[in-house]
């Protein structure tokens, strides 16, 4: 059988009281063990609680419920683990990622029905069912949903596969028709245009962190001290109150999500505890959730009331972020007159980002709306500023699925390796292994390269014939 | 008058002896029928063997105890080892061959098979046995009994050759009749035929070349043998000449354009583009300066030449015409003329990888009727063809090389799966295993498996085994013995590499690109010489030289890391190989596939999971559902974990 172990979360992603995070194959139990290193391996089929870290720096993610289910009596018919996480979009994708890099891979779009039934495991009554799940991951499907969203994708992606067909065809001409009235292609040429078809694969992944948040929204979460206005700005741009708003400090315990549209795109807000020194027990807690929701964000608003400083506490807990945090001046509405003053309380943003360092505050109220329409602007411009404006890239460009974006991204180290190994003297004819590399990554987007296809473009471009 | 055998062979041509001879090595009674015994091993276009690709498969053949490699070397004049300034996976060893002395080493080769019959006849008939093929007629009225059948017709089914419009004769070759019966035959037994066409160029009296205009091109003198198993004297070596055509022979092909069976329309049939006429070249390449013309020696004793590049069918004056615009050519006088043949195929997808017909047990073909072109092609094919057709008959199972194993491998896993629109040829762009596949090691690749099927001979059998000790001494020696830093650095420094600061073993010094295995011999000096090492039958195995048993294991060490990627794929490969799909299989069923997956599924009825995923118009998304298919109809017999690979 297939011989990878394979994570997803179970759950649809958004708000929610639990995320279930499942794995399965041969090496759950071990994937599992590196997660929760400090406790014995749970019974199995018995629901145990398990504090679940990150394999790497053993940091804490979340407190869970975890239940083994080993094969074959289990989903897949294979040894599975589910991980019963903490709701919302963060805390289960960190946990999945965490399972990934402790030696579990993603899993393919209905990958877990694929296996169960594979071995058996669901009846042919669900077989209908499951036919469009599998037939989702047919290329056919994806471009359908991919000119959904839109064409120029395609064009872009068939653009791609025209080139690797040229750049093989060059390798062909180069190798088996070494007598023919063309001369032959240098071998520099040949690194040339692979260097070529490495930049323009390395230009989609530039857009793919976008095309992500695209699909998933980008996380924006609120953070700052008790009573900062916090829940209120939520509710503001949410329109709704969701938050509990009260004027006591401190009375938002645990991360509140919402998904909405902001100017046209998807983003996740996240409502945090406030942060202050010397909190106990629940409140800490609470505190120890906003920060874990900092590690998935795309955007951090820290949020301080005009003319109060954000003190101590709160710069310690923003400090060193590498997402970029825009200073929010909140409840502009209590300060009479020039409530529109900007102050220059910046915030140093991630390098790359627009190229700003340092991004002015705003000043907002939510009650009367004052400044969200410039604040919405700039959250639009922050997590998707890369499809927007002047010499943005093409925005059909965006590589939406994660499965296409690996597949690029390998396919670009290897037409990158293989531009470097002929620069390095290896001969052309072997560095073409990672040409072989490339299109079998690229399989998934651009579909089967055909042998015949290559000698197609290849009589087509050269006189050939003795 | 009836005659019985175990294997009969309808065709003497390359395929045909290749098939005969494999079929009576294996050791069972072989008849080969062919309308001319004088002409066997004959080559109908250019007298040359090998290329890129194709020298690879002419060294497979003889790997598998083949009579191509031992021919070629006994007759041949001008040898080249093309792409020797590229890596040594794609060398292509060619050489342009003395046309009477081939077919002479050939019929002389056969001879040495003692359960071989030859029998001059022309085949008109086939005998069946329900739907097994049990022999054939022939036109003197004799029946030939026989438990298998191979046909190696080539391009004399139904041949018509083309020379201008108005003038087309039924041949096989120049000359010579077509089989017309036969091509019926085969029809009525359900064999579905198609039609291709070819060309071939005019030849010249080499007198009437002006050789002060052209370019002299010599022959490599080096060591080198198409024959690692089996030493054959090789005849004294000739130059061949090269010349340009101009704008002025674009003006004549072109006002004349109207004149050519190719393009005035006389021929309906598909040709190859890799080998296109004149005509073709400049409607299709309007704007290039000129075009190279090889002007190829056709023999030791003969004047004639053969003009490569210049496949026509224009008419006889304008074939003058073109060729005297040529520098060098101004005087030419044509000998022969060049002519386009169309004639039948069968498609391949008719075939198993075995080349015995799915429809028609006990007939194999093998050849250019299966929709090939070249000399090796159809020798590659006839061996398989002549090895299956024999162990059939002694029920020992099957010879398929696979694509990691052989470019034969290659060649017929895409006729078989894919079939061809035009006639096949191979290029080392067809191999997705090119490092593996090298003409160095043929030998390694396929020759112990054609000695477990008896194709060997005792005597190859002996070479085979002197090559691997001597390879065994060699490798040893590598790994073992340390040559002194001065040592090393003379040797380094001769060839431009960097120096080393202390002793190396001599395998390091072998893995740097610029070290050769004579240069690395000759620095280790005689006292350390591993030749000294080895018993007296393994001192002889080439060494260094590209035939031999030190250019295998050196360009193993060159290529190290990417022979390894390539083996890594070629092992997934083997993997999907593994998942067998059965004949009975109901692709209609299949309803997760494409319609396109579906109907090509059950046209060419996959014998495995790799091949089904080779067959165009099947994707990797129906490659996997149809594995989920696949284990859904046989109803989980297969239980999870039983080693059984997936689809991707």
């Amino acid at each position: 059988m297939d011989p990878d172990t394979i994570v997803a979360v179970a759950t649809p992603p958004g708000p929610g009281g639990i995320g279930v995070v499942r794995i399965s194959g041969a090496k759950a139990d071990v994937v599992l063990g590196r997660l929760a290193p400090e406790a014995p391996l749970p019974e199995p089929r018995r629901a145990s609680l398990r504090a679940i870290c990150d394999p790497e720096s053993g940091e804490l993610l979340d407190r869970a419920l975890v239940t083994r289910f080993p094969g074959p009596a289990s989903f897949t018919g294979e040894d599975v683990v589910e991980i019963s996480t903490h709701g919302g979009a963060l805390v289960p994708r960190l946990v999945e990622d965490a399972a990934r890099r402790a030696g579990a891979r993603w899993a393919e779009p209905g990958e877990f029905s694929r296996r169960a039934w594979l071995n058996g495991k669901l009846d042919l009554a669900q077989v209908e069912a499951l036919k469009a799940v599998i037939e989702a991951r047919s290329p056919a499907a994806h471009r359908v949903a991919i000119h959904q969203l839109d064409g120029a994708l395609s064009r872009r992606i068939a653009g791609l596969r025209e080139a690797l067909i040229g750049l093989e065809a060059t390798l062909a001409h180069h190798i088996d028709f070494p007598e023919e009235d063309d001369a032959p292609i240098p071998v520099a040429e040949i690194g040339r245009r692979g260097r070529g078809l490495a930049g323009e694969l390395a230009a989609l992944l530039e857009v793919a962190p976008e095309g992500m948040l695209l699909r998933d929204g980008a996380v924006v979460v609120l953070a700052g001290a008790p009573n900062a206005g916090k829940s209120s700005l939520f509710n503001a741009l949410a329109g709704e109150a969701r938050a509990i708003v009260t004027p006591e400090p401190g009375t938002t315990r645990d991360a509140l999500e919402v998904a909405l549209s902001i100017r046209g795109f998807p983003f996740r807000l996240v409502d945090t505890a406030g942060v202050r020194a010397g909190a106990q027990g629940v409140e800490r807690e609470g505190i120890e959730v906003a920060r874990r929701a900092l590690a998935g964000a795309r955007c951090v608003l820290l949020c301080v009331p005009v003319g109060e400083d954000a003190g101590p506490e709160v710069e310690g807990f923003v400090e060193g972020l590498e997402v970029p945090v825009l200073r929010v001046r909140t409840k502009a509405d209590r300060v009479a007159g020039d409530g529109s003053a900007r102050d220059r309380a910046g915030a140093t943003g991630r390098s790359g980002d627009g190229g700003a360092d340092r991004i002015e505050a705003l000043t907002v109220s939510a009650e009367t709306g004052q400044g969200l329409g410039e604040l919405r602007d700039r959250l639009a411009e922050l997590a998707f500023g890369g499809l927007l404006g002047d010499g943005a890239p093409d925005p059909s460009g965006v590589v939406m699925q994660e499965r296409q974006r690996r597949g690029i991204g390998a396919a670009a180290r290897e037409v990158e390796a293989f531009a470097r190994a002929l620069d390095e003297g290896v001969p052309p004819e072997a560095a073409s292994a990672h040409l072989g590399e490339a299109a079998t990554a690229l399989e998934g987007v651009v579909g089967v390269i055909d042998p015949e296809e290559v000698l197609d473009r290849l009589f087509a471009s050269f006189c050939i014939g003795k | 008058m009836e005659l019985r055998y175990d294997v009969v062979v309808v065709g003497g041509g390359h395929a045909g002896v290749e098939a005969a001879a494999a079929a009576a090595r294996v050791g069972v009674r072989t008849c080969l029928i062919s309308p001319d015994l004088d002409r066997l091993g004959q080559m109908s276009c250019n007298p040359a063997i090998g290329g890129i690709a194709k020298g690879v498969v002419a060294r497979e053949v003889d790997a598998l105890g083949g009579v191509m490699g031992r021919a070629t070397d006994a007759s041949r004049i001008h040898f080249r080892m093309l792409n020797r300034s590229k890596g040594p996976a794609v060398w292509g060893p060619r050489a342009q061959c003395d046309r009477g002395l081939y077919p002479r080493a050939v019929r002389r080769i056969l001879d040495e098979h003692a359960s071989l019959d030859l029998v001059q006849d022309l085949v008109t008939g086939l005998e069946l046995a329900g739907s097994r093929a049990s022999g054939v007629r022939t036109r003197s009225g004799l029946r030939v009994r026989a438990r298998a059948v191979v046909v190696t017709t080539g391009t004399f089914l139904r041949g018509r050759i083309h020379v201008g419009t108005h003038d087309t004769i039924p041949a096989g070759r120049a000359g010579e009749a077509p089989s017309l019966e036969l091509a019926t035959v085969l029809e009525e037994a359900g064999v579905e035929l198609g039609r291709f066409k070819t060309g071939t160029p005019p030849r010249i009296d080499g007198r009437s070349v002006d050789y002060a205009r052209v370019e002299v091109q010599p022959g490599e003198e080096g060591d080198f043998r198409f024959s690692a198993l089996a030493w054959e004297d090789i005849p004294r070596q000739v130059p061949c000449w090269m010349t340009w055509t101009d704008e002025r022979l674009v003006d004549v092909v072109g006002e004349n354009l109207h004149r050519s069976a190719l393009h005035g329309g006389a021929l309906a049939g598909r040709g190859p583009r890799y080998c296109p006429s004149i005509e073709d070249k400049i409607v299709r390449f309007p704007d290039a300066d000129g075009h190279k013309v090889f002007l190829e020696p056709e023999g030791l004793r003969s004047r004639e030449l053969y003009v490569n590049g210049l496949s026509t069918s224009l008419p006889p004056e304008v074939q003058v015409a073109f060729l005297q615009t040529i520098p060098g050519l101004e005087e030419a006088r044509v000998t022969r003329f060049g002519y386009a043949i169309e004639y039948d195929y069968a498609p391949p997808e008719q075939l198993r990888h075995t080349l015995e017909l799915r429809a028609l047990e006990g007939l194999w073909l093998a050849g250019q009727i299966n929709g090939t072109t070249g000399y090796e092609e159809a020798a590659g094919q006839g061996v398989v063809a002549g090895a299956n057709a024999a162990l059939a008959v002694r029920g020992e199972g099957t010879f398929e090389p696979g694509r990691d194993e052989a470019y034969l491998g290659v060649m017929i896993d895409d006729l078989v799966t894919r079939g061809v629109d035009e006639p096949y040829r191979l290029f080392t762009s067809r191999a997705e295993f090119r490092l593996l596949l090298r003409q160095d090691n043929a030998v390694e690749r396929l020759s112990g498996r054609a000695a477990e099927l008896g194709l060997l001979t005792a005597g190859q059998v002996e070479q085979l085994e002197a090559r691997a000790r001597a390879r065994e001494g060699l490798e040893e020696w590598l790994g073992g013995a340390t040559l002194p830093a001065a040592d090393a650095n003379a040797l380094l420094e001769a060839v431009g590499e960097a120096p080393v600061d202390q002793g190396v073993r001599a395998g390091e010094l072998l893995a740097r690109p610029a070290v050769d295995v004579e240069g690395l011999l000759a620095a280790a000096g005689a006292s350390n010489d591993p030749r000294a090492a080895v018993p007296p039958e393994a001192k002889d195995q080439g060494w260094g030289a590209p035939w031999g048993v030190g250019h295998v294991v050196a360009t193993e060490r060159k290529y190290a890391g990417y022979v390894e990627m390539e083996r890594k794929r070629a092992q997934a490969l083997r993997r999907r190989s593994a998942v067998r799909l059965a004949e009975e299989l109901p692709y209609g069923e299949f309803v997760t596939l494409s319609t396109e997956a579906r109907q090509k599924l059950a046209a060419v009825r996959p014998g495995n999971l790799a091949q089904a995923g080779r067959i165009p118009g099947v994707t990797p998304a129906d490659l996997q559902n149809l594995l989920l298919e696949v284990r859904r109809y046989e109803g989980h017999e297969k239980r999870p974990g039983s080693g059984e690979p997936a689809a991707r």
